[in-house]
């Protein structure tokens, strides 16, 4: 394969493996695209950035032929395609790999593989016993690990459902494969085998384009990225050569500054204590202190706990062993009803399953956890509820249609801000974030950073669960790492840097391993 | 290519529209054709006898079923509420026990399906479906064995209170008590579900449970509180249906049930935001009763008169599912 650069439009020959061009897109008064081009050269990595509602997805829904374009066209190899429909996609050698996870939840990783395929697998039309064996020898091809055996989809978290789909998109051979934001979900080791897995296929001629949120990955990889801004491309550059800020600048069209927002709080008393709390199998022993006014970050791979201890200081998991004290008060928190009365808050991973409820509205939504103080002798008093839905659609500044908007329309930073709103409404003294801003644009996250100041600045205490060390760093006052179960050192975020976090969870190494216990 | 689009865009809003109002629109070409067609058919007498004799125990039974529905579950022994409800009813009555008191009997049997129905589905987290089939089924033998395998209870005529009359054939200002019963838990189940922080749980609950247990809600005993309901509105249908025949028929109830579901499901469609509705609910019942009188009247072969249900059941829900798929 002749090393094309990217850099230049037109390229050079060979024909680009993608080119798009001139392509007009309009949902009613929008334009989604509006002139928008993209060219990619054949067995390259090519990023393709840009904040939520700059076009990103529509150019992709345009090439999956989910959307039709009015104007523009759209070649593959130097052939022109017209037409293209979601059942031809295949056949054009084309694989999309969305944020949405779409695997029958039902299924097992092996017949999530293969559904489909089954002939591949199949004699005389039984599936053959030996799916579950070629379903862990493709994952561990491709990403280096082992998934639960016999698990079922909607039994794997969202990384491992996430890597499964990989899995199967890749499989399939295709000439060209779309990420729409994959590492979203991903702990950094598995993003680390996904790359490794895109540059191994890179060799053999795999074109790639990669839609991401997380610049350092772009920069890292890609071998030219695409910048969209209100529906078009604005540059094409060589990201070795260009620097976060110049790219942060593209997208937005100004500087972000202050993306992290520093909190001036002092901390104030305890309001969640944890010690000698076992979660069996995935936590032993672990002990911490979070103090009103605080932000204390919590990381670690998958597997490291850190997503168990979330799920157990909520009640949706049980705890085994240790005491947790909220607000100087030993709490015994059985279930989730539990937690929110002891003014427990948590905006879980799953922003779409767990979140938020997308077939109903904006209002219904922002006061679900907060009934109580929207209703009189168990009547819905309407007119208050629709006053503070609506201050907090204008605090949040959720963007979207009016209050009775159903969710589902929303983008994913703004459905963030309906959760976050949801407990506000609640004032909760504790927030549990967890990862808060995956698929969330630049913008919103920087609104969300400075929502997350303004809490502890209330005198909440938060913690916050993130795979993001960039973000852990940026607005979190300490940062606890999870390694295999267990609290392994405990980073001032002053002073610490990614490689020196990134390095403690990926060995368990680290400093203040008993610092952490003594806060 | 713009061609299409528009076309699609244009097309999007009428399909949700067409469902919504085509149903009240086929009611009433199903009542112009069918008065066309039986001159006996749009007559005071017919109409009433409709809605006392086909709607009123029907829309009861729907407004439990809709309860159920719109905490995202379904209640199959609905049927079985209504049998155990008549059953302690003519029970008591047949002990000489007053009209109240025997009704009061009724209801608790009722109430204590549902506390079985709460318990499956709300302590042992067994899918509504499935507990509500196993009452179903234990609700079918429990009769057996109180009845000498399934006989009819019958009140001696001698031992009637006048009561018991007035109960199941009195009216007041012209209209039916049991009409009156559908008026009055239309109208509560209506304000209980929309206007009511109970409601709001319960709807949020059906939408997406997950995020119901998300925000802290008490799941558990919401669904516990939905199913008791459920069951004790099904149980006053019972005892309405005893008081009207003067007896406990066996299995009787599990008449009412495909009704139900079929009404509650035509209702869903018809709203707006594809929510469980009671208007819808009822509309569903009368649209059902109003299809199985007319064939009668214009005389179609009995044993093809489901056909007309199912085919109003086909036609409403194509209708719902051609709308999402046109907008796509």
């Amino acid at each position: 394969m002749a090393a094309a650069d990217p850099t230049r439009t037109p390229p050079p020959d060979p024909p680009p493996a993608l080119a798009m061009r001139d392509l007009v897109v309009t949902f009613g008064p929008t334009r989604a695209l509006d002139g928008a081009a993209l060219t990619v050269a054949p067995g390259t990595i090519h990023g393709l950035i840009g904040q939520n509602g700059a076009g990103k997805s529509t150019l992709i829904k345009v090439l999956a032929g989910l959307v039709t374009p009015e104007a523009g066209t759209v070649a593959l190899h130097g052939t022109p395609i017209a037409g293209i429909t979601p059942g031809r996609v295949e056949e054009l050698g084309i694989a999309f790999i969305h944020q949405e996870r779409l695997l029958v939840p039902t299924a097992t990783v092996g017949e999530a593989l293969f559904l489909g395929r089954e002939a591949a697998g199949s004699r005389f039309g039984y599936l053959s016993g030996g799916l579950q064996k070629r379903a862990e020898a493709a994952i561990a091809r491709f990403f280096g690990i082992r998934l639960p055996r016999n698990a079922l989809i909607r039994d794997l978290t969202i990384a491992q459902q996430q890597i499964v789909q990989i899995t199967r998109a890749l499989l399939a051979e295709p000439k060209i494969v779309v990420f729409d934001e994959p590492t979203a979900a991903l702990a950094k080791r598995e993003a680390e085998h996904l790359f490794a897995a895109i540059a191994r296929l890179k060799a053999n001629g795999l074109t790639t384009l990669y839609i991401s949120h997380y610049l350092a990955e772009i920069e890292r990889h890609c071998d030219a990225v695409t910048v969209m801004r209100n529906g078009r491309d604005v540059a094409e550059v060589d990201p070795r050569r260009t620097s976060t800020a110049a790219l942060t600048r593209l997208m937005v069209g100004r500087d972000v500054s202050d993306l992290f927002p520093r909190h001036r709080a002092e901390p104030g008393a305890p309001v969640l204590a944890l010690a000698g709390v076992s979660v069996p199998p995935a936590l032993r022993d672990v002990s911490f202190v979070l103090r009103r006014g605080e932000v204390l970050g919590l990381t670690g791979l998958l597997g490291s706990g850190a997503k168990e201890l979330v799920q157990a200081l909520f009640g949706l998991a049980p705890i085994k062993a240790g005491t947790v004290t909220v607000d100087g008060r030993v709490a015994h928190v059985a279930n989730p009803h539990d937690a929110v009365r002891r003014g427990l808050a948590l905006v879980p991973e799953n922003r779409r399953a767990h979140g938020v409820a997308l077939d109903l509205g904006i209002r219904e939504n922002l006061t679900l956890a907060s009934l109580d103080r929207v209703s009189r002798r168990g009547w819905l008093d309407r007119v208050r509820e629709r006053a503070q839905a609506l201050r907090l659609i204008g605090d949040l500044q959720i963007k979207a249609a009016g209050p009775e908007a159903p969710v589902r329309t929303l983008s994913g930073g703004n459905q963030q801000k309906v959760v976050l709103g949801k407990w506000l409404a609640r004032e909760a003294g504790l927030y549990i974030l967890d990862e808060p801003t995956i698929g969330v644009d630049i913008a919103a996250k920087a609104e969300i950073y400075r929502l997350i100041a303004g809490l502890a600045e209330g005198g909440a205490g938060i913690l916050l669960l993130s795979t993001d060390l960039d973000e852990l760093l940026g607005i979190c006052d300490r940062v606890l790492v999870l390694y295999r179960g267990a609290i392994v050192s405990e980073h001032p975020a002053a002073g610490t840097t990614a490689e020196s976090l990134l390095n403690a969870t990926l060995t368990g190494d680290g400093p203040g391993a008993e610092a952490s216990r003594a806060a | 290519m713009s061609l299409v689009t528009v076309e699609r865009r244009r097309l999007a809003l009428p399909a949700a529209e067409i469902v919504r109002f085509g149903i009240p629109i086929a009611l009433v070409l199903v009542l112009v054709a069918f008065s066309a067609a039986a001159p006996g058919f749009l007559t005071v007498a017919n109409v009433t006898g409709v809605l006392v004799n086909n709607v009123a125990l029907a829309a009861i039974v729907a407004i439990a079923m809709t309860l159920a529905v719109a905490a995202g579950g379904t209640d199959l022994s609905v049927g079985t509420a209504v049998d155990l409800g008549s059953l302690a009813f003519i029970t008591a009555i047949g002990a000489g026990q007053p009209v109240a008191l025997a009704g009061l009997y009724g209801l608790l049997a009722g109430i204590g399906t549902g506390l079985f129905n709460a318990l499956l589905i709300a302590r042992l987290s067994i899918t509504p479906f499935l507990a509500t089939l196993g009452t179903l089924f234990i609700g079918h033998s429990l009769q057996q064995l109180t009845t000498d395998g399934g006989n009819p209870v019958y009140v001696p005529a001698d031992r009637i209170p006048a009561a018991l009359a007035v109960l199941g054939h009195g009216a007041v200002l012209g209209v039916p008590l049991a009409l009156w019963l559908v008026l009055i838990l239309g109208v509560g189940a209506r304000l209980l579900l929309e206007r009511t922080r109970f409601g709001r749980e319960v709807l949020a609950v059906g939408t997406q449970v997950e995020v119901a247990i998300h925000s802290g809600l008490p799941v558990r005993r919401i669904l516990a509180l939905v199913y008791v309901a459920s069951a004790a509105v099904a149980a006053l249908a019972g005892i309405l249906l005893s008081a009207h025949v003067n007896a406990y028929v066996p299995y009787a109830g599990n008449a009412y049930l495909l009704d139900s579901i079929g009404a509650a499901f035509i209702g869903t469609s018809l709203s707006r935001n594809r929510r469980p509705n009671i208007p819808g609910t009822i509309l569903g019942v009368v649209l059902f009763a109003f299809v199985t009188n007319g064939l009668l009247l214009v005389g179609w072969n009995f044993y093809w008169q489901q056909v007309g249900t199912g085919v109003l059941i086909f036609s409403t829900l194509a209708l719902a599912f051609a709308g999402p798929r046109l907008h796509a």
